[in-house]
């Protein structure tokens, strides 16, 4: 009984830290699946954005936080277009995949989060997006060197990659700002 | 009238050819984009988390200097354009936020600025119908399939461009030109976005998806908004290709280049070489080259 108990509250506690930290009202959910059927990505997650929802009313944390589902969202917002109940999932997903790092739980799609990390580097870096040194610091971070290997010879080729990054007037503003905001 | 006018990165490298197209057709439409000075990158993902501040220092920053050089900023990637208009509505509604992320980037800005894109202008303030009298090259016979993907419509409370569903901007804009549009269920459907970087399979898939549904609909060319988009539909076709051996190739085009091609501007100006799929053929087909 006391176990029962315990899970319950448990349970509770992880769909309120949700609620809060996405400020979506998830207990609304009654399982009509539009967000599924619309997800462009939901063929390739491990649980699906319909599941997602009531795993966290059930309390399975780590089960949510682990899943491949949150890091596999591009956040296209077809599924808060269409909730009847106005969830933003894509917000949820932001909201879990933070969770997920403050928890230290690994990402199961560790690629993406290399790139996400790969890409907020180039900024500082330069002001500006630099894909062939963005590409590269995310090539050495996931230690995958051989996907997109000729896709991306061949736009070097086409001229669609300049081979130096322009860096911006203000880069000590830019990394001003970083400092400032990362300290808060 | 002049237009502030924010590149974004990809226009600078990846898509030089929707940023030249662009300009050289606003100067005979009789408006000029003006760049803005020392633009950084917009973050390219507007933060969802509620206390993330940190990516909206980007755009904020971005909003606050074409604050003090006018009032009216325009874009032309969809990517940038939801996570600037984004960015400028937040500033609008929560005064928390904005004056938080002042004190972070050192500016005072109020969120008074408004944020267009370049098919808004085109509709809006040079109208279709004027377009099509301006049309020096009608595409005729040029079956277009519009792409819009995900980041210029949705979410369409934020954003305001078009019914969130059943847009028809994209279309009236190629009907202007001449086109034949070709109506396809996947048009607002997402390309896959950046898993073409973390997870390739994915991307492949939702391309392979929008291009099947537009060639079975007839389309010769689909027309795209987005560097992003373009970058899955276009480049990806090699890959699509590799897993669906009866796959057909079909060239993608920024609505800027075939605005360029009506409005009568050389072909060697439209930068096709930077189009994956050669789109020449088709078009000198269509004789419209």
């Amino acid at each position: 009984m006391e176990s029962v108990v315990e899970t319950v509250k448990t349970g509770t506690s992880f769909l309120e830290e949700a609620k809060r930290r996405s400020g979506e009202d998830l207990s609304l959910c009654y399982q009509c699946l539009k967000c599924t059927a619309g997800c462009p990505t939901a063929p390739f997650m491990d649980v699906r954005p319909n599941n997602l929802i009531r795993m966290i009313q059930m309390g399975r944390k780590e089960e949510v936080l682990g899943s491949s589902a949150i890091w596999l969202c591009v956040s296209c917002e077809t599924c808060g277009t269409r909730c009847p109940n106005k969830i933003d999932i894509g917000v949820l997903m932001d909201a879990l995949r933070e969770m997920a790092i403050e928890e230290g739980i690994p990402a199961k799609e560790r690629n993406i989060h290399l790139l996400h990390e790969a890409f907020v580097q180039s900024i500082k870096r330069g002001g500006r997006v630099h894909e062939a040194t963005m590409l590269i610091d995310y090539k050495l971070r996931s230690r995958d060197f051989l996907t997109d290997l000729i896709p991306g010879m061949m736009l070097f080729l086409k001229g669609k990659i300049p081979l130096f990054p322009s860096f911006i007037k203000g880069r000590e503003e830019i990394k001003r700002i970083f400092e400032k905001c990362e300290k808060k | 009238m002049d237009y502030l006018y924010f590149p974004g990165c990809t226009l600078y490298t990846k898509a030089k050819n929707f940023d030249q197209t662009a300009r050289n057709c606003s100067l005979l439409l009789g408006f000029e984009l003006k760049e803005l000075p020392n633009w950084t990158c917009c973050g390219a993902t507007f933060p969802l988390a509620t206390d993330n501040l940190m990516a909206l220092l980007p755009p904020a920053r971005i909003l606050a200097s074409a604050r003090e050089q006018g009032t009216v900023l325009t874009t032309l990637c969809a990517v940038c354009f939801n996570v600037i208009k984004r960015t400028n509505r937040l500033f609008q509604e929560d005064g928390e936020k904005r004056d938080k992320i002042n004190n972070f980037i050192e500016k005072n800005y109020q969120g008074d600025l408004r944020v267009v894109h370049y098919l808004e202008i085109l509709k809006q303030e040079v109208g279709f119908p004027q377009l099509k009298e301006r049309v020096k090259r009608p595409l005729t016979g040029l079956r277009a399939a519009p792409y819009y993907g995900c980041m210029l419509l949705r979410p369409f409370e934020e954003m305001e461009f078009d019914d969130k569903e059943r847009p028809t901007i994209f279309e009236g804009f190629l009907e202007a030109l001449g086109a034949k549009v070709v109506e396809f269920p996947y048009k607002i459907e997402c390309c896959g976005s950046f898993q073409s970087v973390g997870s390739p399979d994915v991307a492949t898939e939702c391309a392979y998806k929008i291009l099947g549904s537009a060639m079975k609909n007839g389309a010769e060319v689909v027309v795209s908004t987005c560097p992003m988009c373009t970058f899955n539909i276009d480049h990806k076709q090699s890959d699509i290709k590799q897993k669906y051996l009866d796959f057909k190739t079909i060239p993608v085009l920024y609505f800027t280049q075939l605005l360029g091609i009506a409005m009568g501007l050389d072909h060697r100006t439209l930068g096709f070489e930077q189009n994956f799929v050669d789109p020449l053929p088709l078009l000198k087909g269509k004789g419209l080259v």
